[in-house]
């Protein structure tokens, strides 16, 4: 299919199904609300088809270019039906299935996932690991001790695990080398989270909702053919997400961002200041989408990506500060002392937008990444 | 074009123009080199490349040529003619820079004011828009004045080799001819997509100055390009080429007056970022006439003002969102 075709046809049908789609709760809603929102979504639209397009025939999929489920995820984020934080899981660890697990498995799994019959989670992060993933430390060994093993025994603890709390199932990296090993000592491994063994412990963020979770892993037991990828090789199984994260979600970030100014736009006074700040934060996102729309054209080009993508995640980062700093000034006070509904939205909002700086590598590794890699500048020891 | 042939006529272009004596060769030089390389033809069949590659190697050179006046010209309807300079709009405006008075529409008689390239000193013919004017049915529409009826006097400003003159018409006779009512948007949206791949060229230069300085400057037993405060700086300054650079192929995959806009106040955004951490990594030397730094910086920003500045464009762009409560995504996948 066409992607325009894609478009223009989801479209008519997300109008056409508007009033069933659309949140059954009053704003703000809880985080509970947000995930059987989504849920109920990714039913309805794996029920007609359109959350089966760009995914591959054998798990479930309907085949095509992966841009067309690029396209779907913006279209959902543009008219507010589902959180794109929320819904960027799917896009990340589906694809991570169907690279490296056991075929299957992924049959069985990937459309599980789609359809919204379960929630999966990223055991990627530990208290140890902030922006160093490679020292993670969460441990994998043989059950019985020797190899092969039918079984892995997993000790350790993770953190930030987005939703684990509402997970089925947890894409988890774990060491399986020497401690000093890095990324050559690490494997993935697809847990079910009801394994015995297994303590989620959610953590209130700065804007009070509770969507991560500390993960504690006791003596849980995986069979081995739960392994994703080659034994040691859990490091292009975590690295491998990074296409996905950095265009597809990125796309639908962006969609996700258009629809806030639109939203701001919509309340704002007509004066010249307000103007200033509308302009200046349009012109931002501009570039951004420019950019990203570069990136998915080169992915889908058969790119490689890489390195560059890092400068994607510096605009994808500014551009949602700079859309919830205009939000500030555009409607002040609305963010510190309303207790409205949209009061709220906005506040609860505008504290998550501040983690855009952190999360999927701090703003400080991405110039550092670029400024090894991309600009040749050396090493910086 | 295929990108083979898109990358060999850039090389060449390139090169050509650094054989033309680089940033101390005049505009004339230039002309007679993008003359003898077809300019004119290219910007006939493949406007988009033949736009991109001249302008980006100009402002990667920081070379003088007066090929816009041929861009605006051929945006116009009009065919561009070595003989024949365009009257720009006024620094940081976009505005038709000629009108015609209501009382004088019958003697064909026009005032204008404001900027041309260096083919405002050499052209027999000055070409100029003229705004609708305040009577009923009045029509925007080009008139062509002689050179000699016009005040023409070079800017020496922030950068004397820019070329840039100042125009003055006073109540001067013109032969006129109605134009389309979209026709000066459309060549003021070719002009910013020209302006902007100009502004991209210089913004890559500057950066890639302050990188080959910054490992080649040796402080404190070590290339300061190992500092992390200055690594952070040339990210900042790339992260603002790139984009720029993204917001032209979007300004050329959906020409329109709002992707071109958009592209010339990114072009803006980029050259003051790229300018202000290029300037602090490169220090002393960059403070200095001894380094080519300081051309590109006083080009790069006697640029923004042509066609309108970025806070200027920001501001229009976020006085038409107010105006429609509608925010465009613009470009899709």
């Amino acid at each position: 299919m066409e992607i325009a075709d894609f478009r223009a046809g989801l479209a008519a049908w997300l109008d056409e199904h508007h009033d069933e789609l659309a949140p059954q709760y009053s704003p703000p809603g809880t985080l509970d609300d947000h995930i059987a929102q989504m849920q109920r979504v990714k039913s309805l639209l794996f029920d007609s088809g359109w959350m089966r397009y760009g995914w591959p025939e054998h798990v479930g999929g309907l085949g095509g270019s992966p841009m067309l489920r690029t396209e779907l995820g913006a279209a959902i984020a543009a008219r507010d039906l589902t959180d794109p934080g929320l819904y960027s899981l799917v896009e990340v660890l589906a694809p991570t299935l169907i690279d490296f697990a056991r075929p299957s498995l992924a049959a069985e799994v990937v459309p599980r996932l789609l359809s919204g019959a379960e929630m999966w989670c990223q055991g990627f992060s530990e208290p140890g690991t902030g922006s160093d993933l490679s020292s993670l430390s969460c441990r994998a060994v043989p059950d019985g001790g020797a190899e092969p093993a039918s079984g892995w025994v997993i000790n350790g603890q993770k953190v930030w695990t987005s939703l684990a709390q509402y997970s089925d199932r947890c894409v988890l990296l774990t060491r399986t080398g020497s401690a000093e090993s890095r990324h050559r000592g690490i494997t993935a491994f697809f847990v079910d989270m009801d394994t015995p063994g297994i303590t989620v412990a959610p953590i209130e963020m700065i804007n009070g909702v509770r969507e991560f979770a500390e993960v504690y892993f006791d003596d849980v037991v995986v069979p081995a053919d739960r392994m994703l990828g080659e034994l040691h090789g859990g490091w292009a199984v975590a690295m491998s997400i990074l296409p996905y994260e950095r265009s597809s979600c990125f796309w639908q970030r962006i969609a996700y961002l258009y629809r806030r100014l639109q939203l701001l736009v919509d309340v704002a006074s007509d004066d010249d200041r307000t103007a200033e700040v509308v302009g200046n934060a349009y012109v931002q996102l501009h570039a951004l989408r420019a950019r990203s729309r570069v990136t998915q054209h080169r992915l889908a080009a058969g790119a490689t990506l890489g390195a560059e993508t890092s400068i994607d995640k510096v605009l994808v980062a500014s551009a949602e500060h700079a859309v919830y700093d205009a939000v500030r000034r555009i409607l002040p006070g609305v963010v510190e002392m309303d207790d409205s509904a949209s009061g709220d939205v906005w506040r609860e909002e505008y504290l998550y937008s501040r983690a855009a700086t952190i999360y999927g590598g701090t703003a400080e590794i991405q110039r550092n990444i670029i400024a090894r890699r991309l600009l040749d500048l050396g090493s910086d020891e | 074009m295929m990108d083979a042939e898109r990358a060999l006529l850039a090389e060449t272009v390139r090169d050509a123009i650094a054989a033309a004596g680089g940033p101390a060769a005049g505009g004339a030089a230039l002309d007679a080199v993008l003359a003898e390389l077809g300019w004119r033809e290219m910007l006939d069949a493949e406007p988009r490349d033949a736009i991109d590659i001249v302008f980006t190697a100009l402002g990667n050179a920081n070379g003088t040529a007066t090929v816009l006046d041929d861009v605006v010209m051929s945006a116009l309807g009009a065919a561009p003619r070595p003989d024949v300079a365009v009257i720009l709009p006024r620094f940081g405006t976009w505005d038709p820079p000629g009108r015609i008075e209501a009382d004088r529409i019958d003697a064909s008689k026009i005032d204008a004011r404001g900027l041309a390239t260096g083919r405002a000193a050499t052209a027999g013919e000055l070409l100029v828009v003229c705004d609708a004017g305040a009577g009923p049915g009045a029509e925007p529409c080009i008139a062509s004045v002689a050179v000699s009826v016009a005040a023409i006097d070079a800017v020496r400003g922030i950068d004397p080799e820019a070329g840039f003159h100042r125009v003055r018409v006073e109540g001067a006779a013109a032969a006129i001819t109605p134009l389309d009512a979209r026709a000066w948007e459309s060549a003021v949206a070719a002009g910013r997509r020209a302006v902007a791949h100009q502004m991209a060229g210089a913004s890559r230069a500057m950066l890639t100055l302050a990188g080959a300085h910054a490992v080649e400057r040796v402080q404190f037993g070590r290339p300061i390009a190992r500092f992390q405060a200055v690594r952070h700086r040339l990210a900042e300054a790339l992260v603002a080429v790139e984009a720029l650079e993204a917001a032209l192929t979007a300004a050329g995959d959906e020409p329109n007056a709002v992707t071109a806009a958009l592209a010339k106040a990114v072009a803006g955004r980029t050259a003051r970022t790229v300018a202000a951490h290029c300037q602090q990594v490169l220090a002393g030397i960059g403070f200095t006439t001894e380094h080519p730094f300081h051309r590109f910086l006083k080009r790069a920003m006697a640029l923004e003002g042509i066609f309108g500045s970025a806070d200027e464009i920001a501001f229009h762009l976020g006085r038409g969102l107010l105006a429609s409560r509608t925010v465009p995504t613009l470009i899709e996948l």
